[in-house]
């Protein structure tokens, strides 16, 4: 693990490169960065997996951006998602965003077995009956303008 | 030659007298304070008014032809109607001024505040607007013909009808701009910025977009033929009508278009049928042709134990309650459940594309019912939506899809004997990517 300046950046974060693998508790100020791989827990205030990175274990961060592949427990504010989740992951965040891909069939994010807890739970509140359609009769929609 | 000399003019204006009519040409005011003097019809071409304080002064079909206006402060002037061709307006604080009707006919107008000006039906073009800031300018029917607007500053700017048919645009930021109805014909606009602007009607033929930036902007009617959109960000653009024949869209990045006549986003176009609809291959009007296959379920309709099957092809929107239901899709059905819909112990079945923008809970969680959702082709949760249950995955997988906003208590499975990551790993192969391997 390194402590780099990003080249392209003025804010210093915490690298974890390609081909490195950790494994074991990580608590850091500065964002985290993983090329490589890492197996255990981590707080961050920001969390960056790179297309070739994976995380996998207990994940408390502020921002959660990952290409890679996540695994485990994540507790974050706010979570943007491609590449993949695994199976057995929690992702509890205030808010979640997963874009459809535009190019071909390539799915931008690949979910196993995992649990969402997103934003606050929904009410369970019901529209308004006004009155009753049979079932499975449908009525026209309302009027487009040409 | 002037008719009057620097002093008398100062001296007229200290006293608060007009000097309208006046032949004032070539003469020297540089750095004079001039706030509020009243220059009406005045013959001043080529006068020297750099650093001039002209702040409300009336200027009101002044002839300023080749006059040297750089660094004078204009703000709130009456330049209406006046002849300002080939003048020096570099740096100039023009900001409230009203330039209605000015001549500005290859005028260097470089750097210059124009924030909040009037220059409708002015003639602009030749201009050199580089880097000027015209944030909340008004434009309307304003001739910027082979301008060069690099960088210009046009947030909010009114352009109804104007025409920038040649000018340079590139870098330029017209952010919420409205350019309905204007001539954008073979524009260079490379890196335009038109986030959220009205460019409905808008002619861009030929136009170079490359790498603009046109989220949520309203295209609806634009003519984009031959045009150049290679790279640009389409991502929520309404593009209901628009004509693209010729018109190059490698690269462009788009999440989602609206297609719908009215800009509503009820006709949502999504991943691979985004190309098809701009290259003109789909039909604009998927809403008309899917029409005679439309279910609509309208708000304050309440279904209650009711099985319900559509076939391919049709396209169902939802505001209402559903209780206990369970709905099957055909291939490629598009299921929408409106910002009023509420679907409250469902099921629903099949490869179709599930867009939520209202509520979905599935079965009470403890009775070990089935999956609220089997199969989907794909499943989007607007900002405004909300899901709570459990999604099974079709077996080559579901799409997903989740706006910031959204809300979720979702557990995720996938088909019995579909391994993900090894599903993962075949597309990413199929998609000529080396993912798995660097794994």
């Amino acid at each position: 693990m390194n402590e780099l300046k990003n080249p392209g950046a003025t804010e210093k974060r915490t690298l974890v490169e390609e081909g490195t693998t950790f494994k074991g508790s990580l608590t850091s100020t500065c964002p985290i960065l993983v090329k490589g791989t890492i197996n255990g827990d981590l707080e961050a205030p920001s969390l960056t997996v790179a297309a070739t990175g994976s995380v996998s274990g207990k994940v408390k961060a502020g921002e959660l951006k990952s290409e890679g592949e996540l695994s485990g427990e994540f507790d974050v504010d706010k979570v943007v998602l491609s590449g993949s989740v695994k199976d057995n992951t929690v992702i509890r965040a205030k808010a979640l965003e997963v874009k459809l891909s535009v190019t071909g069939s390539k799915m931008q994010v690949v979910f196993g077995e995992v649990q969402l807890d997103i934003g606050d739970m929904p009410s369970r509140e019901k529209a308004e009956p006004v009155k009753t359609a049979e079932n499975g009769k449908s009525v026209p929609p309302p009027a487009e303008s040409a | 030659m002037a008719e009057l000399t620097p002093d008398a003019v100062v001296s007229k204006v200290k006293r608060g007298e007009k000097i309208d009519r006046a032949d004032l040409s070539g003469i020297i005011l540089s750095n004079a304070v001039l706030e509020g003097a009243s220059f009406r019809r005045c013959d001043m071409v080529g006068a020297n008014l750099e650093g001039a304080r002209l702040r409300n002064a009336n200027l009101k079909s002044a002839n300023l032809c080749e006059a040297f206006l750089s660094g004078a402060d204009l703000r709130d002037a009456n330049l209406d109607n006046a002849d300002l061709e080939g003048a020096n307006l570099q740096k100039t604080l023009l900001t409230g001024a009203n330039l209605s009707r000015a001549n500005l006919e290859g005028a260097n107008l470089q750097g210059a505040n124009l924030a909040g000006a009037r220059l409708s039906h002015a003639q602009l073009d030749l201009a050199n607007l580089g880097g000027a800031d015209c944030t909340g300018a008004v434009l309307t029917h304003a001739d910027l013909g082979e301008c060069y607007l690099g960088g210009v500053k046009m947030m909010k700017g009114e352009l109804t009808n104007a025409n920038l048919s040649d000018s340079n645009l590139e870098d330029a930021d017209f952010t919420e701009a409205v350019l309905a109805d204007a001539q954008l014909r073979s524009v260079k606009a490379r890196g335009l910025k038109l986030v959220g602007a009205i460019l409905t009607k808008v002619d861009l033929t030929k136009a170079n977009l490359s790498g603009a930036d046109l989220t949520n902007a309203d295209l609806r009617n634009a003519t984009l033929t031959d045009a150049k959109l290679e790279g640009a960000n389409l991502t929520g653009a309404k593009v209901f009508g628009i004509l693209a024949k010729g018109a190059v869209f490698t690269g462009i990045k788009a999440d989602w278009l609206d297609n719908s006549p009215n800009g509503d986003g009820s006709v949502r176009v999504v991943a691979n049928q985004i190309l098809a609809v701009l290259s003109g291959q789909v039909p604009a009007r998927p809403a008309d042709d899917r029409s005679a296959n439309r279910r609509y379920f309208g708000r304050g309709d309440v279904l209650r134990n009711a099985s319900l099957q559509f076939d391919e092809g049709a396209t169902v929107e939802i505001e209402s309650l559903f209780e206990q239901c369970t709905i099957a899709l055909g291939r490629g059905t598009e299921l929408i459940v409106g910002s009023d819909g509420v679907l409250h112990g469902c099921q629903i079945t099949g490869a179709g594309n599930i867009t939520i923008n209202g509520k979905f809970f599935d079965k009470p969680e403890g009775k070990k019912n089935p999956a609220g959702i089997v199969g989907a082709h794909q499943l989007v949760v607007t900002a405004s939506g909300a899901l709570v249950g459990a999604v099974q995955q079709a077996p080559e997988l579901t799409r997903f899809a989740f706006e910031p906003g959204c809300q979720l208590r979702m557990k995720i499975s996938t088909a019995s004997g579909v391994d993900a990551s090894t599903r993962s790993k075949n597309d990413s192969r199929n998609d000529g990517t080396n993912k798995s391997a660097k794994r």
